[in-house]
């Protein structure tokens, strides 16, 4: 490291360090939950390289195991990442202009990805921005693998363990509430949910992700302020 | 999840759909600037659709066995705590499994 331009002195491979301590582990969990949920350990693998979308993977183990239509998987798929919508507003003046690596980074625009090449300089080389998209996409395929491997491998006898799933979807729910702009969107997905499973207990989560796409249309944001936890 | 023409199709399916989120700003950044419904659903959506996951999968697991959903609520109200306090994810997720996986396995 000492032998690079002093400006700008973290190689790829740092700038990915904390991604890696977050993917490895989190892609074995995609991996080992894949296979436990009856997947092919290739399968798992084959999700990772192609769609690279963590959250998005992970519910789609429950959605795939029970068959759901591949028109509801796309539409969880949809809801999942649309966040990633806004993401390339603030890179579009800083990614190359032209060739098929403009085309991978667009693809491996992920929550971590955004968050590493946002804090790079204005002047980064695209060579240096498209090997942090690389290593974090290999990151997420190398944890999947292991995990997947070690799924088809052993069996745990302990109950319960796949309830990671929910415990990550708590904690992206609480960032999601710390950077509110309003809290509708909590009460009106509860709201949502109960009457989704009244209407019908085994399309809950497809009916409810419906009636909030439609609350987010009507619902009357009054004067919209960040607040302040 | 055995059907390879399923499992191709949902990959298929999945990164289309990832991939076309991801580049639209690339190729249609004026449109997306000024829409505003992209943009309330696009302020509304993560936080409902999280609470959505939540719930929907404490409801899954509480129905798997006879002190739910108890114990699911015991544990993800230990990750919202931690979380709330600490923002250190993985840490919040491991206490909050470690939680239900001892109420599931001793507990019961």
């Amino acid at each position: 490291m000492q032998s690079e331009c002093s400006k700008d002195p973290l190689s790829p491979l740092m700038l990915t360090m904390p991604v890696a301590m977050g993917y490895i582990p989190l892609g074995m969990v995609f991996g080992f939950l894949f296979v436990s949920a009856g997947g092919q350990w290739w399968a798992a693998i084959a999700l990772s390289v192609l769609v690279f979308a963590g959250a998005a993977q992970y519910a789609a183990i429950p959605m795939m195991a029970a068959g759901m239509s591949m028109g509801a998987i796309a539409l969880a798929t949809a809801v999942i990442n649309l966040r990633h919508v806004f993401y390339g507003l603030s890179l579009i003046d800083r990614f190359p202009r032209n060739g098929w690596y403009r085309w991978y980074m667009v693809f491996g625009l992920t929550d971590e990805t955004y968050s590493v090449l946002t804090t790079l300089p204005k002047d980064t080389v695209p060579i240096k921005m498209l090997s942090v998209t690389a290593l974090n996409h290999l990151w997420w395929i190398a944890g999947t693998a292991l995990g997947a491997l070690m799924g088809s491998q052993v069996k745990i006898p302990l109950v319960g363990l796949d309830f990671v799933l929910s415990c990550l979807f708590a904690v992206l729910m609480v960032e999601q509430w710390r950077n509110r702009l309003f809290s509708s969107p909590l009460w009106s997905a509860m709201l949502a949910y109960v009457a989704a499973s009244l209407l019908s207990a085994s399309h809950a989560l497809d009916i409810a992700i419906g009636l909030c796409v439609l609350a987010s249309f009507f619902v009357k944001h009054r004067q919209e302020h960040r607040v302040n936890v | 999840m055995s059907d390879l023409g399923y499992i191709f199709g949902v990959a298929i399916v999945m990164a289309v759909v990832t991939f076309g989120l991801r580049a639209l700003p690339f190729v249609a950044s004026r449109w997306l600037q000024s829409s505003s419904l992209v943009k309330r659903a696009g302020k509304f959506l993560p936080l409902a659709i999280m609470t959505l996951l939540v719930i929907h999968s404490v409801a899954g697991a509480a129905a798997g066995h006879s002190n739910g959903p108890w114990f699911e609520i015991t544990a993800i109200a230990l990750v919202i705590l931690i979380q709330w306090f600490t923002k250190h994810t993985l840490f919040s997720m491991l206490a909050g499994t470690l939680a239900y996986v001892v109420l599931r396995n001793w507990i019961a």
